[in-house]
């Protein structure tokens, strides 16, 4: 389709062009997300990418930066065409994107956010990198700890993080998502300074955002999408303000809509709020009259979705919202209130159950007698509603996810409906719906609305509010910048409400109102406290345990402890990479005795030392192949780490017995000498435990592999976007706690002596117990193999100081339970995150 | 109850019915009167315990504590009742104060402080072996009269552990599928979010679970005193692995939401029927487990494995995140 928009004046050399996006297509399903969009951007140039909600422009730049893969069209880059752009190649040619929503990972600190996605030759440039993460965030104005974590930041200093990141790689195309949205006045200008500057030393920027006054400021040319396409190219200094809009605006009409409400015999109010403030917004106040559908628009992301939020009692605000005569709380509105999420997958529907379960679920008592559901009534009832609705699908009893998007949301509706609310909150509610279900779902909030009940909506479509709503609010970082009622309500009186508005927070929200971090703050949310905490322990019950009983400390019991701790801790290491990833690896234990029964068939006395060293390299490669594998089901067949590491578990359980049914294959003397080898009472092994747990814990925290472990255990999505290798982070990984668990099995097999079938299995439980006790989290991410080695420590020392106090196996298990109940609770309260909604 | 039959009800049947005529056609003894008399029993336990286990995966959820609650039951039964059947009740009774307790904990532990499911069920676990050993020092003893006839005997020819298996799993499954508050307990499982933002007071279910679990798990283990004629003080330890793998293999997913009761009932059948089979046949502990280890593999493939998307990733192999760069530069 040929555009007629007007083609302003080019006033760009082609010689310089940085980077050029041409007749580039995306579909999503049906929908054009983007249609023979092109778009040119000079060397040095501030190019604003203009354009309203959902036309475009994200999806334009995620194509730019290689994160989103376009259909058709191509991308050059100084005059070459590149393909096959991916992040981590973006990244090579000089692309840095700011994202709307920061791309950092939350488990980890500045510093570490900073190492992972920025490429070390950057850092190093200048000699000192620490000096230089520290001179590129001050860069930005941002004030807290390189040894902060960033899920402590507000979410003012995640965006400065973001920026500096992007700005520390001296981008030849900078792209920023509408960077402004969270900043306050200070931030906003030094924000523009720094593009300024980017722009003068010769490299692109490209600029996206809702408001016009911003592209006055910081723009040389402007590019407005609408609905995908390109409507218009210009110098910023050779259009109006109006025809810009003009250009943004206009979209066709697809809905019908039913007809409004007839405003010349208005009832009486219905729906009052009164500086009704909250999280994100304030200040909001209303009278809506009865029968009046109410619109809250704006650009996405300026406190819409919180008020909508408030409203249906999910968060608590200040102010009064009342409904007739009555003045409701936030606990009330979370009783009686029908709230109808923007995103249905998260937070609308159980995609597990079937129609009928989603839509009655919140009106069952009415379907009852007595405690007993009716199935009669209540398939009468439901099936009544969804058909009122006219919803489409394979009877009550078909899964919710065979449904249409249009359905869903049908089924969603039937459920706010079917619990008789008092109020009707929406939250984008045709998002994902097609055009024909779009027509009856407004239709049926028109008739809810006819009904007396007050319907509050939110939208990100304008087109949607003009042509839905009585009485539309604007509004602009929290605040009603506009009220429009009745003919008033347009799709251009709103535009120019949003995206005229341009005052800039007084206040950013949360920015560094709290107390700066100190060292020692830092050190007990950080990930060494537990090790402090366990090492006195450690120390306050070996005391203890001397003065009782002086043959605790003689070189036997010492060298023993030590094996011991050696073995288990071995294993413990593996899980801990396990647990980082945000997994688990219940196979350890079954593994190391299967590794002993291999081993057991070559590493005997008739046996050469040629044929042990095969024994060893085949447990080696036995333990890789079973990781693998872990990994593979995880992955790749989508099993949960549980069920694919449980039903692992059991193969290997059998698997030894399939080797030998009962212990057998002494293993050789030599062999286990050399093993248990000792220098004065401490074991080499032992020495090498403490040497491998130091050396991952630098790994971890200092190499780009343990960077991408952390980062892919604290939040997938986050690290793909940075260019992390996810799956092959997972199979490595695995495998790797595989490799581990043959290291603890050649200790195992010196201790047995033979190949037990039988032996092995109680690693699992006592690994996951010592690294947890090591201060690790099971929701990935935050760990330390130095706390691995404490918690295996004090484990082994707990159940041998018992036999030493003559404590019963009761009381030692009693001592055992408190300590993982304990510590669980105390770390959690200390630094986990809730995971309750 | 519902018109459409689970699939994890189906699968596991058929499977469980094909199990049967197997048995008859290879391991004829297997499937004789004796061993079918020895077999119910435990796979009537295994049911019960499983039951529990259901409810708490429904919330997305483990628990490792079924080892030391069925251990610990076992061990007051038989060890307060000490051979008199005129102590019996009170044994019972205080088993079941122990057991609530610990559901409780776990409950609180979870549900509310938000501890994870293994960690937490972990250490009320020690706790409760701890327990054991405080209660027997280890050292087991056998139980009374009455107790064994109660969880050994026989009615109209059918062992009475059976029964108490088919009414446990008819009154669970309908608290779960038929009233109001198992309604939303299912749906509290299958989206926690989804069930806050309609106003529902989730913690609770969360809670409830682990609680209703642990009544399940005091039943088995009191049928389990009266079953074993000489039980071991860690009678529990054989209960953890098989009654998750019951509740993966009928269907209900590791990851929360809707449960199949009944379904679970059926694989815990299923699952000790296997081992009898693969008993009479004179195969190995090894292969016995292999063949769990399978079935269980095979169980969760069935399920849980989005097969059109495994199909697309295998078209498009080729182009995998983590594979090197391989974009040529124009």
């Amino acid at each position: 389709m040929v555009d007629t928009a007007p083609q302003e004046h080019e006033s760009i050399r082609t010689d310089a062009l940085r980077i050029v996006l041409r007749d580039v297509t995306k579909r999503y399903g049906g929908v054009h997300a983007l249609a023979d969009a092109s778009l040119e951007v000079a060397a040095g140039e501030v190019h604003a990418l203009l354009g309203e909600n959902g036309a475009g422009k994200s999806t334009l730049m995620n194509i730019a930066s290689g994160s989103t893969e376009a259909d058709e069209g191509t991308i050059e880059i100084d005059g070459n065409l590149i393909e096959g752009l991916n992040p981590s190649h973006a990244t090579e040619l000089g692309i840095a994107i700011v994202h709307q929503h920061p791309a950092l990972l939350p488990d980890m600190t500045v510093a570490e956010n900073i190492s992972v996605a920025v490429p070390g030759s950057v850092l190093a440039e200048r000699g000192d990198v620490r000096s230089t993460m520290r001179e590129m965030l001050d860069d930005v104005g941002f004030t807290p700890h390189l040894e902060d974590r960033v899920e402590d930041l507000s979410i003012v200093e995640r965006h400065l993080l973001e920026l500096a990141k992007a700005l520390v790689v001296k981008p030849a195309i900078l792209i920023l998502d509408e960077p402004t949205a969270p900043l306050d006045q200070e931030s906003v200008d030094m924000l523009f300074d720094r593009i300024r500057r980017v722009a003068a030393s010769g490299s692109s920027v490209i600029y996206i955002t809702h408001r016009l006054a911003e592209v006055r400021v910081i723009a040389d040319r402007v590019t407005v999408l609408r609905d995908g396409r390109v409507r218009g190219v210009s110098d910023v200094d050779q259009i109006s303000d109006d025809d810009l809009l003009s250009l943004i605006v206009g979209r066709k009409l697809e809905s019908t809509f039913p007809a409004k409400l007839d405003r010349t015999d208005l009832g009486e109010v219905l729906l009052a709020f009164d500086n009704v403030s909250g999280s994100g917004f304030s200040e909001i106040s209303l009278s809506a009259h009865r029968g009046e559908i109410v619109g809250i628009a704006g650009i996405v992301g300026n406190g819409q979705s919180h008020l909508l939020r408030a409203l249906a009692g999910l968060e608590d605000f200040s102010g009064v919202v009342q409904i007739g005569d009555s003045v409701l709380s936030a606990r009330d509105l979370r009783a009686q209130s029908a709230y109808m999420p923007p995103d249905r997958h998260t937070e609308g529907l159980m995609m597990s159950l079937s129609v009928r379960e989603n839509a009655a679920v919140s009106a069952l008592e009415r379907f009852s007698r007595g405690i007993f559901v009716s199935r009669k009534t209540e398939n009468e009832i439901v099936s009544g509603e969804l058909a009122s609705l006219n919803t489409k699908s394979a009877g009550l009893e078909a899964p919710v996810t065979s449904l249409s998007g249009g359905n869903q949301q049908k089924v969603v509706m039937a459920r706010a409906l079917l619990s008789e609310p008092a109020i009707v909150v929406a939250d984008e509610p045709t998002q994902g719906v097609d055009v024909g279900a779009r027509s009856e779902i407004y239709g049926i909030l028109r008739s809810v609305s006819a009904g007396g009940v007050p319907v509050v909506v939110a939208s990100s479509d304008t087109l949607e509010l003009e042509g839905l709503c009585d009485r539309v609010i604007v509004m602009s970082r929290g605040e009603n910048v506009a009220e429009l009622v009745g003919d008033d309500v347009t799709e251009e009186a709103i535009i120019h409400a949003a995206m005229r508005a341009d005052g800039h927070k007084r206040t950013a929200a949360g920015a560094s109102s709290r107390q700066p971090s100190t060292a020692m703050s830092r050190f007990i949310r950080g990930d060494y406290a537990p090790v402090a905490v366990l090492a006195l322990l450690m120390i306050g019950l070996g005391t203890y345990i001397y003065t009782e009983n002086d043959r605790y400390l003689s070189a036997f019991n010492t060298s023993s402890v030590m094996l011991l701790c050696a073995a288990l801790g071995f294993i413990s290491l593996g899980q801990t990479i396990a647990l980082l990833l945000g997994g688990i690896d219940l196979s350890v234990g079954p593994l190391s005795g299967f590794l002993v029964v291999v081993g057991s068939f070559f590493i005997t006395d008739e046996k050469s030392a040629f044929v042990w060293i095969v024994g060893f390299v085949l447990m080696g490669l036995c333990a890789l192949a079973i990781g693998l594998t872990n990994g593979a089901l995880i992955r790749f067949l989508k099993f949960t780490p549980v069920a694919a590491t449980l039903a692992m578990f059991i193969a290997l359980q059998g698997l030894s017995f399939v080797l030998r049914d009962s212990p057998g294959g002494i293993i050789s003397r030599s062999v286990t000498d050399a093993i248990t080898t000792k220098i004065e009472r401490v074991p080499v092994v032992f020495v090498l435990f403490i040497l491998a747990a130091v050396g991952m814990e630098y790994g971890l925290r200092r190499t780009a592999w343990g960077l991408r472990l952390r980062a892919v255990g604290s939040d997938e999505e986050s690290a793909r976007k940075i260019g992390v290798g996810v799956t092959s982070t997972l199979l490595a990984g695995y495998m790797a706690v595989s490799f581990f668990v043959f290291l603890g099995a050649i200790i195992l097999l010196a201790q047995l002596g033979i190949g037990d079938p039988a032996q092995g299995e109680g690693f699992t439980l006592d690994t996951i117990t010592a690294v947890v006790l090591g201060g690790t989290l099971l929701v990935g991410g935050r760990g330390t193999f130095i706390g691995t080695i404490f918690g295996a420590g004090l484990i082994v020392q707990v159940i041998n100081g018992a036999t030493f106090l003559g404590f019963s196996q009761a009381r030692e298990l009693l001592f055992q339970g408190i300590l993982i109940v304990a510590a669980a609770l105390v770390y959690s309260q200390i630094r986990g995150r809730r995971a309750v909604a | 109850m519902g018109r459409s039959l689970s699939r994890g009800l189906v699968t596991v049947t058929t499977a469980t019915v094909l199990l049967f005529i197997v048995s008859t056609m290879f391991a004829s003894s297997s499937v004789s009167k004796g061993a079918l008399l020895g077999m119910l029993p435990f796979a009537a336990v295994l049911a019960i315990v499983a039951l529990g286990q259901t409810l708490v995966i429904q919330q997305g959820g483990i628990d490792l504590s079924v080892v030391g609650t069925v251990s610990i039951v076992v061990v007051i039964t038989t060890r307060q009742a000490a051979g008199d059947d005129s102590k019996l009740l009170a044994a019972v009774a205080l088993a079941l104060a122990v057991a609530a307790a610990a559901g409780i904990v776990n409950g609180l532990l979870i549900g509310r402080l938000g501890l994870n499911a293994i960690v937490a069920t972990l250490g009320t676990d020690t706790l409760l072996m701890s327990g054991v050993f405080a209660i027997s020092g280890g050292i087991p003893r056998t139980t009374t009269d009455l107790m064994a006839e109660i969880g050994g005997g026989l009615t109209f020819g059918i062992p009475n552990s059976v029964y108490f298996a088919v009414v446990i799993t008819a009154i669970t499954t309908t608290v779960v599928k038929q009233t109001q508050a198992g309604r939303r307990f299912e749906a509290v499982g299958a989206n926690p979010m989804a069930m806050f933002t309609t106003g529902m007071p989730i913690q609770r279910h969360r809670v409830g679970a682990y609680f209703w679990a642990q009544i399940h798990y005091w039943l088995g283990g009191v049928l389990l005193a009266g079953i074993v004629t000489e039980p071991t003080a860690f009678q529990g330890r054989a209960y953890l692995l098989p009654s998750v793998a019951a509740v993966v293999l009928g269907g209900t997913s590791l990851l929360g939401g809707k449960g199949n009761l009944v379904a679970t009932a059926v694989a815990a059948l299923f699952l000790t029927q296997l081992v009898q089979f693969a008993l009479a046949l004179g195969v190995g502990f090894a292969s016995r487990t292999l063949v769990q280890a399978a079935a269980l593999t095979v169980g969760i493939a069935l399920y849980t494995i989005d097969w059109r998307s495994v199909l697309g990733r295998l078209r498009r192999s080729t182009s995998d995140d983590s594979g090197p760069s391989r974009i040529p530069v124009g």
